[in-house]
């Protein structure tokens, strides 16, 4: 039996909006499973329908062994949630706010304490428990927001983006508590970002999804293994050289990826360069720059989604959570 | 309902552990006796009125009490939607949706929490009232009774306005929007209403009106055990069909809540 598994899951918002397009997972218990995507992708929309917060359209889902629109109290029983904003309550202590989502879980108090001591200790939080989460910093509250997922001892963990603005090294440290969590826990954990080192680090298997639908499914290695080759970006001086550039180089599957380049696929690009360069000097066309990926999910996603994951993306995004933080500081 | 003990806490933690919030919900009601009781003293400016105008009340304070603490319950009742919205935009409503508790537990522990701020002020009030010189006189065969059904009026006029305030944030999400709405049914809730003036000194068209006032209700079942102690059989009346009007405005209120909560709270 799978942990999670999907059947042509499918949102459509009632702006018409086709956030989750007929999506079919199957993820195992144990795992670490990444759903990797540019924002707006439908990452946080499956999350929401795995999780009973919103109603799929279309398809169906069944999460710890419970149906999400029918079963959905059951479901909620069995996940544990770190969604992508600070839920915790500013006014109170950490303990006070992982001793209030117990309750709603119905764990008797001295077991809750227990739990709670356990994963407080397991993300090193045990000094600042007993303050108010109003004085955290923000990776505090990230370990807090972590462990809070985690009081009712669920059987399966969604993890929405949950290094989201944090800087390298608390996410790091961040990747560390999540496998320590999985592996004590034996957890299953859905992990999503658009960070592609995060999903790398972190997941057994993953899905790169892409408007809704998955685009390619397999581990890591699988996913790299599948270029065959390295992946070329080449960029000329104006879209007119980058279009006959295009067409010269059918044969290495040339593709236009923004106005002025391309990206072409060799099986290796040491020995196949001076080929390629000589086929476009024929036509008089000489690239201003040449950048060759080697196999990582970095190329895998060039080559699934067909354009690479903008670095200012996640720059606007910790600018947004600063600004986030601010707000909640005032 | 799992949830509604743990966030009723949760509520109550919030208003006490907040000094300003907390001395703030306790100064108002004081300001209100000490002030507007004390600006409209009619027993000196027309003495030879006052009996007329005061309904038999010794002093104007001991008239508006029971307006002043139906007010107190009307202010404090608007917190409990405002912190609705505040959840909802600084991210806690996200945790408690997703919990296994019934979405109406979110919405019913904030009027329980606003009604609790809402009893400890009007304790106070009336404390309060009672120890300023020339202030509230009560009656002289005034009794644990009166004080029940005094304090079950007040729970009542609490859970009214907490649970009205509550069904109108339930959709909204913008701070603004509530302060609006707020501010325009205030004045109307608490003018057009017997809270700070008898009826006999009202335009009629605004005393007929305030007579379907729930603030009118809860005023006059206070004022009318406050002023006369032991009550004709004229009072009682008056006071039973208030009591009653309110109970069921109150549950009413209070079904509507709980309904739109089930239904239609979200992030």
């Amino acid at each position: 039996m799978y942990s999670v598994e999907t059947y042509n899951l499918t949102k459509i918002y009632s702006n018409g909006v086709k956030a989750v397009d007929k999506i079919n997972l199957q993820i195992n218990e144990g795992e670490i499973y990444g759903l990797l995507g540019p924002n707006g992708a439908g990452k946080t929309t499956t999350i929401k329908m795995l999780t009973t917060a919103l109603k799929p359209t279309e398809g169906s889902a069944k999460v710890a062994g419970y149906d999400i629109v029918k079963e959905s109290m059951k479901v909620r029983m069995n996940v544990g949630i770190v969604p992508q904003d600070l839920t915790a309550d500013e006014d109170l202590t950490g303990m006070e706010n992982l001793l209030m989502v117990s309750k709603f879980y119905n764990v008797p108090y001295g077991k809750a304490k227990e739990n709670i001591d356990k994963l407080v200790k397991l993300v090193d939080l045990r000094d600042s428990i007993n303050k108010l989460v109003g004085q955290y910093s923000g990776g505090m509250r990230r370990r807090l927001e972590l462990i809070m997922g985690l009081v009712h001892n669920p059987r399966v963990l969604f993890l929405d983006e949950p290094t989201l603005g944090l800087d390298v090294q608390t996410r790091s440290l961040m990747w560390e508590y999540i496998r320590n969590i999985q592996q004590i826990e034996n957890i299953t954990i859905i992990l999503t970002s658009h960070y592609l080192e995060e999903v790398d680090a972190l997941s057994n298997r993953l899905s790169i999804i892409n408007k809704g639908k998955i685009v390619v499914t397999g581990t890591p290695e699988e996913l790299k293994k599948s270029i065959g080759g390295d992946i070329v970006v080449l960029t000329f001086k104006n879209g007119k050289e980058a279009l006959q550039a295009t067409d010269i180089l059918k044969t290495y599957k040339a593709s236009r990826i923004t106005e002025l380049s391309i990206k072409i696929k060799s099986s290796d690009f040491s020995k196949d360069s001076q080929t390629i360069l000589g086929i476009l000097k024929e036509s008089n066309l000489e690239p201003l720059r040449i950048q060759v990926e080697k196999p990582s999910l970095d190329t895998v996603f060039l080559e699934y989604v067909g354009r690479s994951l903008p670095d200012e993306e996640g720059d606007s995004d910790s600018r947004k959570m600063m600004l986030m933080m601010r707000r909640l500081r005032k | 309902m799992s949830g509604l003990i743990p966030l009723t806490m949760r509520e109550i933690k919030k208003w006490y552990r907040n000094p300003t919030f907390f001395i703030v919900g306790l100064l108002q009601p004081l300001f209100w006796i000490a002030l507007f009781g004390s600006a409209f003293d009619i027993t000196r400016t027309a003495p030879q009125y006052s009996y007329y105008i005061l309904q038999g009340a010794p002093n104007y304070i001991t008239f508006i009490i029971g307006g002043i603490a139906t007010t107190t319950a009307l202010f404090t009742g608007m917190f409990a939607g405002m912190n609705i919205i505040w959840d909802r935009r600084l991210g806690p409503l996200g945790r408690f949706l997703a919990s296994p508790i019934r979405r109406s537990s979110i919405v019913m522990s904030k009027v329980l929490g606003a009604t609790v701020r809402i009893i400890v002020q009007i304790f106070i009030l009336f404390l309060a009232a009672l120890l300023i010189p020339s202030g509230l006189i009560l009656p002289k065969n005034f009794n644990i009774l009166d004080v029940l059904i005094i304090a079950v009026t007040v729970l009542l006029i609490g859970i009214f306005f907490a649970s009205l305030f509550s069904a109108i944030a339930i959709r909204i999400t913008r701070q603004e929007t509530i302060m609006g709405i707020v501010n325009l049914v205030n004045l109307p809730l608490m003018f057009a209403s017997y809270a700070l003036f008898p009826k006999n000194l009202m335009a009629p068209w605004i005393g007929n009106i305030a007579q379907y006032n729930p603030v009118s209700w809860s005023a006059i079942i206070i004022r009318t055990i406050i002023i006369n102690g032991k009550l004709s059989q004229a009072q009682w009346n008056t006071v039973l069909n208030n009591f009653v009007y309110l109970l069921l405005t109150t549950l009413f209120v209070v079904v509507i809540t709980i309904i739109l909560a089930e239904k239609e709270i979200r992030n």
